[in-house]
């Protein structure tokens, strides 16, 4: 069973974020590497998730081996951050859709650090950083979703299948 | 592991958030950001320990976590493998953590919710550049450049008075320093008063601060380095001078009212605290890790060359009472309490403590035995003064009561005739009362 993401959560995934996935290795050690895109089913029920192949190789071979996923999202304007896990991920094909959402969601967040003061020059910095030639989908759906907003109230579930 | 710690050092500020990735028993995965991974030492980092959150209870179980860190400028992302070692939760490094939490809180407008219960101590196992073809941020200022200039500028002296003020003025051309305290520790341990200032209205000469009173007192209490990158309400002076009692005579302490950027560094020479060297800038992150490197280095030259200062002997000379011109004018009104030695001129606070005492046996010594002349080796052996043994402290006492005067009565002055000796200038008569 999977959770149904609300339409709130399923705008705030689309907006400018910072993401993280982290899975842990058969050999026991957590890893996490940088998303750069994230699509929602359209029945709010599954996402994928765009690494960059080369960026992510430890988090992508735990993943292929089994391991349980974690997606970690936060906008950095106003620190609203979500942490969805499942149990397991599959990989899924990549396209000119998954690569247009990957260039779209880098520059949504270097849009967001550049209104806050990250300086000059970081769309370029960031889509040098996160190119699109080397993608890997991921689609999982969340067992579990968190509110991971910093405070006290971190880590409340907010749904669980 | 082929990178060294050290270079990593610029992505421990605090400026981009890091993420540390966990593991339940079970396998299952976490991620969660790091407010704070702060640099211990060339093996160890330490994550700040806010709440009992997820990553807390895994690594408790399951003492392994992987650390994204960022590189500011570049971007350029590394990843370092940890193995959680203990939880530290009072000490120099807590107390570092805490006040550098502080400002990343404020930063992030999180001032309320970060308060910091423990520094998770992390051995580092590897480190992994994720982004090698990325060039690295372009380098900050060469600190070890900055030290050689200050300490060119600042060059040789031995005297105290001289190298209270050359001491700050040297951080301009050498670090671009433009608001700085040199503040000494009092005879009895308990608060740092400003023996000299740079860049400020007011001077503050004589301002004391209470060991463990915000950043300055932090740094003493703790004897270590303390610097804030960003601009926070928490180690600021403004609020504990509005919140002392009105009655208590005091001089503000003349720092920023909203500095971005603040550093403590303790003087330290033969284990013994001397006094605390403080700067600040209205600019974010304007010290680097390297800028602390540097001026713990210059901090503890001051501290040698302030105790190096106290063991100069005195002129062997004997002091010859010149007649002086008898004064003329209004009388001023000194006026000294003795409960805390303050002395009140015209009603208006001058000093008080030591040096108050001082300035007071002074007048009386003139007023009742016409002297002008003194050296300090009477002034130690006189048991109206509340001295101890440490010759180092009597010579900055004079040298702030001669620096208070010259601020705020000049009608009054302190000139020095030789080293160990001064001579009482008074162009006024004077009315003592107490």
């Amino acid at each position: 069973m999977s959770v149904q993401l609300t339409v709130e959560q399923t705008v705030f995934l689309q907006g400018p974020l910072s993401m993280n996935v982290g899975a842990v290795g058969r050999d026991g050690w957590p890893c996490v590497c940088r998303a750069q895109g994230v699509m929602v089913a359209r029945d709010r029920r599954a996402l994928t998730v765009l690494l960059s192949a080369s960026r992510g190789r430890a988090v992508i071979d735990a993943l292929d081996a089994g391991s349980g996923i974690t997606l970690v999202v936060s906008r950095p304007s106003t620190h609203a951050t979500l942490q969805l896990k499942a149990s397991a991920a599959t990989r899924a094909t990549t396209g000119a859709a998954q690569r247009a959402c990957s260039a779209r969601c880098v520059a949504a967040f270097a849009d967001e650090l550049k209104g806050l003061g990250y300086g000059a020059g970081l769309e370029q910095a960031l889509a040098a950083l996160l190119p699109t030639d080397d993608l890997v989908a991921l689609r999982f759906a969340p067992e579990i979703v968190f509110d991971q907003t910093p405070g006290p109230d971190a880590g409340r579930v907010l749904a669980r299948a | 592991m082929n990178l060294s710690l050290e270079s990593l050092r610029p992505c421990l500020d605090g400026a981009i958030p890091a993420v540390v990735a966990t593991s339940a028993q079970d396998g299952t995965p976490n991620v969660a950001y790091a407010s704070q991974v702060h640099y211990v030492d060339a093996e160890h980092v330490a994550l700040s320990y806010q709440f009992f959150s997820k990553t807390r209870e895994n690594v408790l179980a399951h003492p392994y976590a992987q650390v994204q860190v960022v590189e500011p400028g570049s971007f350029r992302h590394f990843r370092l493998k940890l193995h959680y070692m203990r939880t530290e939760t009072a000490g120099p490094l807590f107390e570092y953590m805490k006040a550098q939490l502080a400002g990343i809180a404020a930063q992030t407008h999180m001032d309320k919710v970060f308060v910091l219960r423990g520094a998770d101590i992390y051995r580092v196992l590897d480190i992994e550049s994720v982004d090698p073809h990325i060039p690295p941020a372009s380098p900050p200022s060469d600190a070890l450049l900055s030290l050689r200039r200050t300490l060119d500028r600042l060059g040789d002296t031995t005297d105290l008075s001289d190298l209270a003020d050359r001491g700050l003025a040297a951080l301009t051309s050498g670090f671009g320093i433009r608001h700085a305290l040199l503040l000494m520790l009092d005879e009895a341990g308990a608060a740092l008063y400003a023996l000299g200032s740079l860049g400020y209205p007011d001077s503050g000469i004589g301002a004391e601060v209470k060991v463990g009173e915000g950043l300055i007192g932090v740094a003493a209490r703790e004897r270590i380095p303390i610097r804030i990158n960003y601009r926070t309400g928490d180690y600021a002076y403004q609020t504990a001078m509005r919140a002392t009692h009105a009655t208590e005579p005091r001089i503000p302490l003349p720092v920023l009212a909203n500095p971005h950027s603040r550093i403590a560094v303790p003087l330290i020479h033969g284990g013994r605290l001397l006094g605390v060297l403080y700067a600040e800038s209205e600019h974010d992150a304007f010290f680097s890790h390297a800028d602390e490197d540097a001026l713990v280095v210059y901090a503890r030259h001051l501290a040698a060359l302030v105790a190096q200062a106290a063991c100069e002997p005195d002129d062997a000379e004997p002091a010859h009472d010149e007649p002086a011109a008898r004064p003329t004018g209004t009388p001023l009104a000194v006026r000294y309490f003795a409960a805390d030695h303050s002395v009140f001129i015209d009603n208006d606070y001058l000093i008080k403590g030591v040096a108050g005492s001082i300035l007071w046996m002074l007048l009386n010594e003139h007023a009742h035995n016409g002297r002008h002349d003194f050296c300090n080796r009477e002034l130690r052996r006189d048991p109206r003064l509340p001295l101890p043994d440490f010759g180092d402290n009597l010579e900055t006492r004079l040298i702030l009561l001669q620096r208070r005067l010259a601020e705020r009565c000049p009608t009054i002055a302190l000139e020095k005739t030789g080293r160990g000796r001064f001579r009482l200038n008074i162009g006024r008569p004077l009315q003592l009362s107490a």
